[in-house]
This record gives C-alpha cells, sequence and structure tokens, in this order.
C-alpha cells in the first residue's frame, strides 16, 4: 500500500458515510483510487481476532460495478468474463473479482478485496451505447459495500434477516437477495480463508442506517468495526 | 410469518412482496373503447376463490405472478410471467407504425 492518509477527505472517493467510520477511530489508507478504512485501533492482531469472531468493514469505496440486460451474456463473454448459468451464485473472475449472477439478466461485479484488479474499471471503459440490450449499473455510487466476517455472523444475521445464512442452507458463493433491518440487500457469502464471510450491498442512501444497525446487532457477540488490512489478514 | 416462493430468490418473507393486481387481458389501446379501457385501468373482479395475480419481491423488484385462493388466503402456485407472457407489449399508436 502506498502512504497513509489520515482521513477520508483527503481522497476524492471515499465512504458514504465516512464521519461514522471516523467517529469509530477509523484510521484510513489509499486503496485504488479512494481512502478505505484501514484500522480501527493500534493492535492490529486484536482487529484480526474480532474479524473472526465478528467483524464488519466498509468497503464501499472499493472499485465495483454491474451490468444489466437481456444481451448481458453475450456481452460479458465478449469481455472475456464467463458466468454460470445459475442465478443467485457468484462467480470467481478476474484476478479476485467476483461477478455475482442476481437474475438470467443480471450482473453485479465486486472488485478485488484490495482494489488491484482492474477489470470493474476495464468493464466500464469497454461499455459503449452498441452492447445491444446490456446496460451499466453505476453499484460504486448506487451501493454501499459492507463486509461480514466471522463465525458468529450467521447468527448475528439472524437477528434481522429471514433467510438462514448458516454454512448448511447457504453455501460459498450462494446469494440471497432480502431484506435486512427493513431494507433491500443483496448478501453474497464469499469466505475468506477458513472464515464465514459476507458481502453485502444495499441502497447507498442507507449507508449510515446499516451501518449502524449492524454494529447494534453484533454489539450481542462483542462484534464490531474491523479495518480492510484484517479483512486482507484472513484470505492468507 | 407468512411465506411466499420468489420463483428467482425461493421462499421468502411475505413483508418482503408487494401484490399488483389481478392479471388481466390488455385490450387493444388503439381499438378499445373507453368504456373498456377504463374498465381494464380502474375496476377490478376482486373475485372469490383462486385467483392470478401479479406480486413483486421487493428486493430484487422481480414481477411474477401467483395462484392464491381469496377466500383461504392460500398461495397455490407462483410462477415467472413467461409463462403467460413471452412478447414485449408494443404501445406505439397505429400512424407512428405507418411511418407518419
Amino acid at each position: 500500500m502506498s502512504d497513509a492518509v489520515q482521513t477520508a477527505t483527503s481522497a476524492l472517493r471515499r465512504s458514504f458515510h465516512y464521519r461514522d467510520l471516523e467517529a469509530a477511530g477509523a484510521r484510513f489508507q489509499p486503496v485504488a483510487d479512494a481512502a478505505v478504512a484501514w484500522v480501527y485501533g493500534d493492535d492490529a492482531g486484536n482487529e484480526q481476532t474480532r474479524a473472526r469472531t465478528l467483524g464488519i468493514a466498509d468497503l464501499s469505496p472499493l472499485p465495483r460495478t454491474g451490468f444489466k440486460g437481456r444481451d448481458i451474456g453475450p456481452w460479458l463473454a465478449k469481455q472475456s468474463v464467463t458466468v454460470g448459468e445459475a442465478s443467485n451464485r457468484a462467480y470467481p473472475c478476474g484476478k479476485g473479482s467476483l461477478a455475482a449472477k442476481l437474475a438470467p439478466t443480471e450482473v453485479l461485479l465486486l472488485g478485488a478485496l484490495d482494489g488491484s484488479d482492474p477489470l470493474p474499471g476495464a468493464l466500464n471503459d469497454a461499455w459503449t451505447d452498441d452492447a445491444g440490450l446490456c446496460f451499466p449499473v453505476p453499484r460504486r455510487d448506487a451501493s454501499f459495500w459492507f463486509t461480514i466476517t466471522g463465525k458468529m455472523a450467521s447468527s448475528m444475521f439472524a437477528k434481522i434477516c429471514g433467510v438462514d445464512l448458516r454454512e448448511k442452507s447457504f453455501d460459498n458463493h450462494a446469494i440471497a437477495q432480502t431484506s435486512v433491518a427493513r431494507s433491500n440487500t443483496i448478501i453474497i457469502r464469499d469466505d475468506l480463508g477458513a472464515v464465514p464471510a459476507f458481502h453485502m450491498l444495499g441502497d447507498s442512501a442507507s449507508a449510515g442506517y446499516m451501518w449502524m444497525c449492524l454494529n447494534d446487532a453484533m454489539d450481542e457477540f462483542d462484534g464490531g468495526p474491523v479495518g480492510l488490512e484484517a479483512i486482507l489478514a484472513l484470505r492468507k | 410469518m407468512k411465506i411466499m416462493n420468489c420463483p428467482l430468490n425461493g421462499p421468502r418473507n411475505i413483508s418482503e412482496f408487494v401484490c399488483g393486481g389481478e392479471v388481466t387481458v390488455e385490450p387493444d389501446p388503439n381499438r378499445c373503447s373507453n368504456e373498456e379501457w377504463a374498465d381494464y385501468v380502474f375496476l377490478h373482479d376482486n373475485d372469490a376463490g383462486v385467483v392470478c395475480e401479479w406480486w413483486c419481491h421487493a428486493p430484487t423488484a422481480f414481477w411474477f405472478i401467483a395462484e392464491r385462493n381469496t377466500l383461504t388466503d392460500e398461495i397455490l402456485r407462483t410462477f415467472a410471467s413467461s409463462e403467460l407472457f413471452s412478447e414485449r407489449q408494443d404501445y406505439s399508436r397505429p400512424e407512428q407504425e405507418a411511418g407518419q
């Protein structure tokens, strides 16, 4: 990573609710073209322990994109992005990216967690209005992106979500598009090493509300915010 | 909590769904009378028994069709609208079609 930045506002792209992160003690680091909450305390080891039990990271500034329309399959294939037949499944692609097939006509692409995969930007650049019935969905501006990790994550979700997210019924790379805390969200299971992890996306205007709800639900399990550094460490 | 089965997303709490009203045959807007069009837009049959209804899974904005018994509120079957509708509705006026 490059030089540390002290505030979220020192980068052009930052989280939708960066003030909440600052209030929680976040220190920021430039990742890709954005400032991301890197750590929340001085003890990185403690944060990694929390991430293994129950942690939430705000990855909203990281690259991602989406496309929608009847011709999305052939267009993605033309860009060398292959997704499977089944909807509500996520498919690894590029160099660490994840293509989430939300419907036969819609794909959400999450960039690599370390912001290094150029695929989201390359797809945005490749799209032109002669792509037929295939239209871009500006997920990086429209949707927040939280990642919830740890062995207690599914228990925490059971408090605020009607879908059973336990391992036996919601396997790795399964997707649930459902209501969480009465707000519409996309939940994608994407384990980090041996640690259960769930990417969660929803309306960016609700980022602050959902951050508050999740942190409140996590209190019971001693969960709380973790920085991207702890998330990346789980992959090793 | 009542559960409804979304053809795309599977079983979900009924609170995630919005009813869009009866599935009816749309009259040709260019040829039907005002009375026929008003009946289609504003009036409901409100049948007692098994009916076909439009439903939307709000988190995904996915519209589908459900067979529901309005007497017992039992949902008998849900299915994708493509089972009944295979073509996109065209609302262009006849004179536009003729290139005028």
